[in-house]
Order: C-alpha cells, then structure tokens, then sequence
C-alpha cells in the first residue's frame, strides 16, 4: 500500500514509493554489503599505515594527478544520477526515456577508465608502480580493484539497456538491483578519492 | 528538461558535485602538499562521508527500504568514519 500524502514516501517521479521496498534483489544488497566491508578493511589498513609512515605517504600522494580524480569524482556522480533518473523513469513506465538516461550513464562510465588511463600511463612510465612504495601498492591494489568493479557494472549497465530495449513492461527488480550496483561504484569511489588524493 | 532540473535527484548531485569541488579546493589550498593537516583532513573525510551516505539515502533509495538496511548501511559508515578517523589520531 502506497499513502502519497505521506512526504516520506514521494518518489522522484510519479509513482509513489511504497514504504519498506527493498531495491532490487536482496542477492545484491548481500553483495553490496559483502564488498562495502571488504573495502572497508582495506581504507582501515591504508589509514592504519599511513599512520606509520606519515612522510612516505604523503610525499607519495603529492605525485597523484588531483585534477583528474576530481573529474573522474564528478563523473562517476553523474553518471549516478543518470542511472538514479532512468531508474525512476523505468518504474513510471517510460521506457524510451529510460533507456536514453541509461545510455547517458553508461557514455559518463565509459569516461571515468578512459581518465584512469591518462592518469596510470604517466605515472607507470614515471616508474610509479606498485612495487615503488606501500602508497603505491595500495594506491593501484584499491583503485585497480575499483576500475574492475567499473568494468563490470558498465557491463550490468549494458544489460539493462538491453532489457529496456526488447520489453515493454521493465522488470524493475533488475533494473534497481543494477542501479544499486552502480551506486556502489559511486560510494567506493567517493571514499578513494577522500583518503588517496586529500586527506593530509 | 525543465523536469530532470526540478527533480530531487538532480538537486542531490548538485549539491555532490558542489561538496566535491569543495574538497578539491581545500586539498588544493591546503598549504603544502607533503606537511600533515588536520583541519583538511577532517574537512575532507567529512564531507566524503556526507556525500557517501546522499548516495546510499537516495540514489540507492534506502530512504524507502527496510529498517534493517538503513541501520546496517548507516552503521556500516558511522563504524568506518569512526575506525579511519582514530587510525589517523593515533598515527599523528
């Protein structure tokens, strides 16, 4: 049951949203949970080490390009709420929009590897490899473990515009279940960015 | 158009994408790169984690979801924020 004179419960569109939904697959957010703890031990232990060598990290993290972290912050933002939208747009049946928002998103993931490269080339060809320092090795283990997480969730992402493409009526449990996944892409970024490229 | 302006979600990344830009010029202005800074530091580690939980509260829509959701996802971050920011007091 839906009450959409509760605040609580207006949507982005024009559906209410009911109360106690779960969004998409309880698989996933199982999923998400699992790799949200895993990355969580690995930003503990980067902080946890830096702290024992403040010096090395931070003369370290001075050689990260900053400028294009920040992009790649605000694309991968945005490329969030294209999914957030499209996934809004699918649930009020607006399949042709959907798929459009969807194809958006996917354009602003494929941006954010394509950065990544121009940030990797200089630095590998500057001899900055995960070998150089402890920075280093967690630096290219978190955001390398990241950039597959990205890959697999342009790959969802293509799966979805897919599904939009050859259905009428979306099924919305894996429409949200991959936004969730994306999300969670976002997030994890998010976190990188603050603890690799501007935490002192 | 004038609908994907007026949308909440829209206003959500709007904000996120000014709070980044905020962190970024702290970063930047933070004085020199290679010195320990408190005050930046605790600038931007609060704001990643405003920004993480505007993602989970309402792109991934756990504002709508089970009690259990919000506690595990909210004690998820509140415990991570909590463990980093004692990690970096205690390695100062």
């Amino acid at each position: 049951m839906t009450n959409v004179a509760d605040p609580d419960i207006r949507d982005t569109g024009r559906i209410a949203h009911p109360r106690n939904h779960l969004p998409g697959e309880s698989s996933m957010w199982f999923f998400v949970i699992g790799d949200l703890l895993i990355f969580g031990v690995y930003f503990i232990g980067y902080v946890y080490y830096r702290g024992l060598d403040p010096d090395l990290f931070l003369q370290s993290q001075a050689r990260l390009n900053l400028d294009i972290g920040a992009i790649n912050t605000v694309i991968l933002l945005t490329s969030s709420l294209f999914v957030a939208l499209g996934t809004s747009a699918a649930r009020n049946g607006k399949v042709p929009e959907a798929i459009r928002l969807f194809g958006l998103a996917f354009a602003f993931g494929v941006a954010f590897p394509v950065m990544k490269a121009f940030e990797y080339i200089p630095e590998v060809t500057a001899g900055l490899t995960p070998g150089t320092n402890l920075f280093f090795m967690y630096y290219y283990v978190m955001t390398g473990l990241h950039l597959c997480h990205v890959t697999l969730g342009l790959v969802i992402l293509g799966f979805v515009i897919r599904s939009l493409r050859i259905t009428v009526k979306p099924r919305m449990s894996f429409v949200e279940s991959a936004a969730t996944y994306w999300h969670m892409v976002d997030l994890l970024w998010i976190l990188l960015f603050a603890l690799l490229y501007l935490m002192r | 158009m004038t609908s994907y302006i007026r949308n909440p979600l829209t206003l959500v990344w709007a904000l996120l994408t000014i709070v980044t830009v905020v962190s970024w010029l702290t970063a930047r202005g933070g004085g020199s790169a290679h010195i320990v800074n408190v005050t930046v530091t605790l600038v931007v580690l609060l704001i990643a984690a405003v920004k993480t939980q505007l993602v989970i509260w309402h792109f991934m829509e756990v504002r709508f979801a089970p009690r259990w959701l919000k506690l595990t996802t909210g004690g998820w971050l509140v415990g991570l924020v909590a463990l980093l920011l004692g990690f970096y007091f205690a390695g100062l």
